[in-house]
């Protein structure tokens, strides 16, 4: 019998996280007599800022070690998993971690009775709205907790990593139990806190564990690209680049549409196009080439290809006018831009709906977390004139 | 009383990647000079020595240099001073500091390197290949690859053992198959330093050593006076180092318990083995579980898990493999336009085997490349098909791709698409 556990984390912020939590259940395991180990998706390139990534923990109670070996470290993925661990939320949306791979539901892996458990401040509905259906019944359970950036070295430690292991323990004690989990979280040198955020962890989750009946959740559509045989490509590593296309108006950018890298974002920009002074920052500065210029002079987002990276809320002279929001706020990635057109008053409005009324800052200083302030007063704008054609 | 009764062998167990164990081992061996440029997959090596440096567990010079080339140059003369030298890398870095590999075997300086085998690019990838470690395979290094994580830390041990010995005094490259290996954390038993230091004497190069006190050039400009003498004497080291490997098993063994049967290659349920496969580094693991499944439905087969490539244990693994109706011979790496087109490992079995009066047929079984995984699934294809090579089946080609994706045959099953 195998255990399998992938923990699903956001390149470079939680990789020493993810590795720390594959370790602990190893040694944890190990120590109840089990055989296991751990090692992360090696073609993952989790030194790419918000890249989807996974680390995995394999345990068996019988097998020798190298016949677990054989079964699971000599494979680059797995098909099955016991246990999804899911380290940010924003990953519900799906993942993609290189070109080629097609955009995956985040449940992908879980098996009929394995379990998908979610560190979120949201509600298990509200996570459904995002997650692909499932032909079986598996579970879901969330971790009450945000994105922990505690494995980056630099911030402070927020006990994400125990509260997880305890949390394991809570949806499948045949990987880890509590006591174990508390016993080597308890050893020599460690402050008991450690322990004890395990165990309350343990006791919340028990109580947020529910089942997810077939076909719960969302029709999710993923085209895995079929890669073509070495007898029917061309020679010299020469692949086809993509095609030049530059034309106004939404999507009027040629972008490379096998690898659109929008599951690497927890945030996007969200545009009040009555702010805009099209200054062209935002379209110039984009390091991921996500604007598309309209006939009007204003620049749609390709949110499909938008990293999240915050660059052109950054560079945006004008207050108030490009403002990154939680990317789960969101259902589509449909052009902001159109939906302005069509009625401005009704996006102005859906746009700060959206926004809310704070406006969170990320500290660039050790340890002193989020800020969080109310949303600046700005007047709307009337809608200029629009130019249709130039 | 035995030597391991007198010693403590290992003191404990620790949670270890292959690289880690690789930087717990260099500690052990109290490395005195480190030069580090960052490639994935040895990177993590550098990293791990690092913090062992700053946590003050070694005491050594680690130094960064700006390319591969400047980080094996740094090593290879800090061994020529008498330090214990450590370097490492993979792929194409390894590639870019191939003139300093060279001179270093020619110098005979023992230094050890470990090489996380990686593709050469072109095209970008991160996962094992051979063919990085394999081109150091005509210039004068030992070279053995390593299965497991506690194989690798025991092997940098046995490595500066066998390298730095006076017979001997030649690099050496130890070889793990980047991400299998490399980043596969299992538990590991690290070795008493006690017992490590009785293994491993200190690095003496004697009247080698460059020193004020000791006045010698080493390596002027020769030309054909001296160069084919030199080479004979690189000959003879490289044929001497099979006897001092050997020994430094059996003392590894009383040291540290009965830990390997055979120094040069591991048999895995060959005894009545009708064929056999012949493989490098983790390709063991799907081999043997393979070999494990086939014999409960009967099928008599066995796997050779060769280690040591060179030196390259000729007589002994003639004699093994004479056994055998067929072996077929896997192959994670390529050798273009060569004899039948097959690979590296091949072409040094088939010429190992030459000499018997009566040979085995000998299939070849390119696969793996890239990274790409090689299932339990692939391996039992690999027995199916040298049995009935075996059986006098089939025997053409000799030479097979598994794995790769072919329009021919389009029916990959879904699983195996990346």
């Amino acid at each position: 019998m195998i255990k399998r556990v992938e923990i699903n984390y956001r390149g470079i912020y939680q990789k020493t996280l993810a590795r720390r939590i594959g370790s602990d259940l190893v040694l944890i395991a190990s120590r109840l007599g089990k055989v296991a180990f751990s090692n992360g998706r090696y073609s993952d390139a989790p030194e790419r800022d918000g890249i989807p990534c996974k680390y995995f923990v394999f345990v068996s109670p019988d097998l020798p070690e190298e016949e677990l070996e054989a079964e699971c470290g000599a494979k680059l993925d797995i098909d099955v998993a016991d246990v999804s661990i899911v380290l940010d939320d924003t990953m519900v949306k799906g993942v993609e971690p290189w070109a080629w791979h097609g955009v995956r539901p985040i449940n992908e892996k879980v098996s009929a009775d394995g379990c998908l458990l979610v560190v979120t401040r949201r509600e298990p509905t509200q996570l459904l709205a995002f997650i692909a259906a499932k032909p079986h019944p598996y579970r879901l359970a969330t971790l009450e907790g945000d994105a922990s950036l505690s494995g980056l070295w630099v911030f402070k430690d927020d006990l994400t990593h125990e509260r997880v292991l305890g949390a394991v323990a809570a949806v499948d004690p045949g990987i880890v139990t509590i006591d174990a989990v508390a016993d080597y979280l308890a050893d020599e040198g460690r402050e008991p806190r450690r322990a004890e955020a395990a165990r309350t962890a343990h006791a919340a989750t028990v109580q947020r564990i529910r089942p997810v009946a077939p076909d719960a959740g969302i029709s999710w559509t993923y085209a895995i690209p079929e890669l073509p045989a070495w007898d029917a490509f061309g020679e010299g590593v020469a692949v086809p680049g993509v095609e030049r296309r530059s034309e106004l108006g939404p999507g009027g950018q040629a972008r490379n549409a096998g690898f659109p890298r929008g599951t690497t974002k927890t945030e996007r920009p969200v545009v009040r196009f009555d702010l805009c002074t099209r200054c062209t920052l935002c379209w110039l500065e984009c390091p991921d080439g996500c604007f598309d210029p309209t006939a009007d002079e204003y620049y749609d987002v390709a949110y499909a290809y938008c990293t999240g990276c915050g660059k052109c809320a950054a560079v945006c002279p004008v207050k108030e006018c490009i403002v990154m929001v939680d990317e789960l706020r969101f259902e589509d990635t449909a052009s902001p831009w159109a939906a302005y057109r069509r009625d401005p008053a009704a996006y102005l409005a859906w746009a700060e709906g959206k926004k809310g009324p704070e406006r969170r800052s990320y500290a660039h200083i050790t340890g002193t977390g989020v800020e969080v302030r109310p949303a600046p007063a700005v007047r709307a704008r009337r809608t200029r004139k629009e130019v249709a054609t130039r | 009383m035995t030597l391991a009764e007198k010693t403590i062998a290992y003191e404990r167990e620790e949670l270890l990647t292959g690289c880690q164990a690789v930087a717990q081992a260099v500690r052990l061996a109290d490395v005195d000079v480190i030069a580090a440029y960052p490639i994935r997959p040895y990177t993590e090596v550098m990293d791990n020595l690092s913090r062992i440096i700053a946590d003050g567990q070694l005491d050594a010079e680690y130094i960064v240099a700006d390319s591969e080339h400047s980080q094996f140059e740094i090593v290879k003369h800090a061994s020529s001073v008498g330090a214990r030298a450590f370097a490492g890398s993979s792929g194409t870095g390894w590639m870019y500091g191939f003139e300093a590999l060279v001179v270093t075997a020619t110098d005979r300086l023992p230094v050890l390197f470990l090489v996380g085998n990686r593709a050469l690019d072109d095209p970008g990838a991160f996962g094992v290949e051979h063919n990085d470690a394999l081109a150091i395979r005509d210039m004068g290094w030992l070279l053995c690859w390593a299965t497991t994580a506690q194989e690798a830390l025991e092997h940098v041990l046995i490595g500066y053992r066998v390298a730095e010995d006076p017979r001997v005094r030649m690099p050496m490259a130890l070889a793990l198959d980047g991400a299998f290996l490399t980043h596969s954390q299992h538990m590991v038993r690290v070795p008493a330093a006690e017992t490590v230091r009785r293994f491993l004497p200190p690095f003496d190069l004697g009247d080698r050593r460059l020193h004020p006190d000791n006045p010698i050039s080493i390596a002027p400009q020769v030309n054909e006076d001296w160069v084919m003498e030199l080479r004979r004497q690189n000959w003879e080291a490289a044929r001497r180092a099979r006897r001092v490997i050997e020994q430094a098993y059996r003392e590894f063994n009383e040291l540290f318990g009965e830990r390997y049967g055979t120094p040069f290659f591991d048999e895995y349920m060959t005894d009545d083995a009708e064929v056999v496969l012949v493989g490098l580094g983790t390709v063991a693991m799907p081999a043997r579980t393979a070999v494990r499944r086939l014999r409960e439905h009967g099928h008599r087969v066995g796997y050779v898990n060769l280690r040591w490539f060179r030196p390259f244990p000729g007589p002994e693994l003639r004699a093994s493999l004479a056994r055998f109706r067929a072996v077929g011979v896997i192959d994670r790496d390529f050798a273009h336009g060569s004899p039948d087109d097959g690979g590296v490992l091949l072409h040094e079995v088939r010429s190992c085997l030459y000499p018997l009066p009566e040979r085995p047929q000998v299939l070849n079984f390119l696969t793996g490349l890239g990274g790409r995984d090689i299932s339990i699934d692939d391996v039992t294809s690999m027995y199916e098909q040298t049995l009935a090579a075996g059986r006098g089946r089939a025997l053409e080609p000799a030479v097979r791709w598994i794995g790769v994706r072919e329009e021919a045959a389009r029916g990959v099953p879904e699983e195996r698409r990346p």
